[in-house]
């Protein structure tokens, strides 16, 4: 794994310091936990096994006490004491007693309340004999005819369970400190290990920017661990959304190129005759010039003004767009063009102020305008176009209506793609740019754009929904 | 000759018709693939210029049409695509050349020559006929070595006459080579430009035979 891939970005942890933390974290309170379980067990075990070997002694010693002739004896075993001998050399002490009175051994220690001890039931203390601490086993026993209760006591210094107790604990913190060192150290390999597979997704797209092409087609990954298929997914689903706009680019070049090399070879002909010319051949190649200036001026404006309607995300925030006032200044721009063409160029109904949509006014502009120009240019002389605004309680629609040839029924839908011409001999020179603008203007508004089912001409509906 | 221009841009078709007609041609134009089919059945065109991008039936398709009805007339396409599959494509439907929009008028000019040559049956551009010769690449005719002034129409005619040297050219057909089918012609249309044409290619030259009720024969050798 390259070090790079988890190399700390600024303000966001790389990878292994998060899972160190998250991992290491818990594995520390953990330790501390066992740690803390660990010693109370260690505790008591130490406790109860040398406590058993002290009731051994203690057994071992009581079980001597006897009477004989009405007094009560005892032969102290070698072996009981034998099994106290420890590394440690704790100092053992004992005591017999028959009521307050000694029978043998050390008569100064802590003696018990004999009423609260069971008979024959062994019972363990710690308590303090000459400034140590000690662990006491101690027994009453109850011998015939003796009244007086017969107490045997027997006591270690607790060195060698001390030295015990710390043996223990101290490998349980080995334990716990190795298990602990291993995991952070392993984490860094097994973090890798883990990771290869992202190394081998970022394998495969980088494989593509050294190929010639853009190449969208999904990712080659090999098998991926299931949790990074989601991602490979979203990739592929990325590079499917990238092929499909790269198509839709490529092609709008291609197109955009197709159109303009018409006029351009008109412009190369008309050049040609005018340098070879007489004055009078001349003057028509210039004129012929012109117009496939105009129109190429015409193509690279409708171009640009179709690419600002499809920019993706059009930032301004709606507004208020009054349609009367919109309506007005397109019939004020296409007027000279209109009156040119011979054509009546109408705004209908009454008022100064028109119904008023939310929406943006830049491309409201285009579509009537485009919408305008169509009726104008696909028109006879003597035509009429007119905008009529409507405004209902479901909708406000602007509706642009001519007298022209009109579009057959069958091309209506078609005539809404870019460069579609319905190219009948002797009709105007068009881009064929004009209603893919309106279209695509039209969908940035979340507006309806529709050719409506007329006899006679063209009748264009612009609807703006009203949320409800 | 006479030349078929099928293209869907009413500008371009002009232009292209009177970079043709300079060049002293006889263009007809049509606009649509429909019209073009109905249309060269009936002329005798030297050669079809053929858009590739037309509305209704394409280019690639009028050529199949054309192709597949045996017509033998030369077929130079124009496109504005650039793919490699459409030039390939065409010529393989029998199209005879290609030219890419935007082309060089002087190499639309060229080709139209090169293959108007090679329908006569000779790519040689310097056509003789005895001490006339004709340059069909720049359109100069001499009579050894004497430069001959012709006109745009003479100059059709002879050239008609002159790739069937020593052959009766029929009337209709000399017609048909030499105007397109939207200009006037009289009736005594052909027989004018042959009297010019005589007077001019005096003494020296071949003469021409009038084979009455038939049409018109330039003399071999």
């Amino acid at each position: 794994m390259p070090a790079e891939t988890v190399a700390t970005d600024r303000g966001t942890p790389a990878l292994r310091t998060r899972l160190l933390v998250a991992v290491l974290g818990p594995l520390l309170a953990a330790a501390i936990l066992i740690g803390v379980v660990g010693a109370t067990l260690i505790a008591d075990v130490v406790r109860r096994t040398n406590d058993r070997v002290l009731g051994g002694a203690l057994g071992a010693i009581a079980e001597t006490v006897q009477v004989e002739r009405g007094e009560v004896t005892l032969d102290l075993p070698a072996a009981a004491f034998g099994m106290l001998e420890n590394t440690e050399r704790d100092n053992v002490y004992y005591r017999v007693a028959v009521g307050n009175d000694l029978l043998t051994g050390y008569a100064d220690l802590p003696a018990p309340d004999p009423a609260t001890l069971a008979i024959d039931v062994p019972r363990y203390r710690f308590a303090r004999y000459r400034g140590q601490k000690i662990r006491i086993a101690e027994v009453r026993r109850s011998l015939p005819r003796i009244d007086k209760p017969v107490i045997v006591q027997i006591a270690e210094t607790l060195d060698n369970r001390g030295a015990l107790t710390r043996r223990l604990m101290l490998a349980l913190l080995i334990g716990e400190c190795v298990l602990v060192g291993a995991a952070a150290l392993l984490l860094r390999p097994a973090l890798g290990w883990s990771l290869r597979p992202l190394a081998r997704l970022r394998g495969a797209v980088e494989a593509r920017d050294e190929r010639a092409r853009p190449d969208f087609s999904p990712l080659d990954t090999g098998p991926l661990p299931s949790e990074l298929r989601p991602l490979a997914g979203a990739f592929d689903r990325l590079l499917a959304q990238l092929d499909t706009a790269t198509v839709g680019v490529r092609r709008f070049t291609a197109d955009a190129s197709h159109q303009m090399r018409t006029p351009l070879s008109v412009l190369k002909v008309q050049v040609a005759l005018a340098r070879r010319g007489s004055d009078a051949e001349r003057r028509e190649a210039l004129d012929e010039i012109a117009d496939a200036v105009v129109r190429l001026e015409r193509l690279v404006t409708q171009l640009l003004a179709l690419a600002r309607a499809e920019e993706a995300g059009v930032s301004a925030p709606l507004e208020a767009v009054d349609l009367r006032e919109v309506a007005a200044a397109v019939i004020t721009r296409q007027i000279n063009h209109a009156i040119e063409a011979g054509i009546d160029l109408t705004l209908e109904g009454e008022g100064t102020a028109g119904p008023v949509v939310s929406g943006h006014r830049t491309l409201i502009f285009e579509i009537l305008s485009n919408l305008v120009d169509n009726g104008i240019r696909y028109n006879r002389r003597g035509g009429t176009v007119s905008i009529m605004l409507e405004a209902t309680e479901a909708a406000t629609t602007v509706t642009i209506a001519d007298d022209g040839p009109g579009i057959a029924p069958e091309h209506r839908e078609m005539v809404f793609d870019r460069f579609v011409r319905l190219g009948a001999p002797g009709s105007p020179e068009g881009s064929g740019l004009g209603l893919a603008i309106v279209r695509s203007a039209a969908a940035r508004l979340k507006a309806n754009v529709t050719l409506a089912d007329t006899d006679g001409g063209t009748t264009v509906v612009l609807r703006f929904a009203h949320r409800a | 000759m006479r030349i078929l221009v099928i293209e869907d841009d009413a500008a371009l078709a002009r232009s292209i018709g009177a970079l043709l007609r300079a060049g002293g041609n006889a263009v007809d134009h049509v606009a649509t693939g429909e019209d073009a089919l109905s249309v060269v059945a009936g002329e005798p065109y030297a050669l079809v210029i053929l858009d590739v991008g037309l509305p209704g039936i394409d280019g690639f398709t009028v050529l199949e049409t054309l192709r597949r009805r045996g017509e033998r007339v030369p077929v130079l396409m124009l496109t504005a695509r650039d793919a490699l599959d459409d030039r390939v494509r065409g010529l393989d439907l029998g199209a005879d050349d290609y030219l890419r929009k935007p082309f060089e008028p002087e190499e639309l000019e060229a080709r139209v020559r090169a293959l108007g040559r090679r329908r006569g049956g000779d790519p040689l551009p310097v056509l003789s006929v005895g001490t006339l010769t004709i340059n069909r690449s720049t359109g100069d005719a001499d009579i050894a070595g004497r430069a001959l002034d012709l006109r745009r129409r003479e100059r059709a005619v002879l050239e008609a006459l002159a790739t069937r040297a020593g052959r009766v050219v029929p009337r209709a057909l000399l017609i048909g080579e030499v105007f397109g089918f939207d200009e006037p012609v009289g009736d005594n249309a052909i027989e004018v430009h042959v009297t010019r044409l005589r007077t001019k290619l005096a003494p020296d030259g071949p003469g021409i035979r009038t084979v009455r009720g038939v049409g018109y024969m330039l003399d071999a050798g």
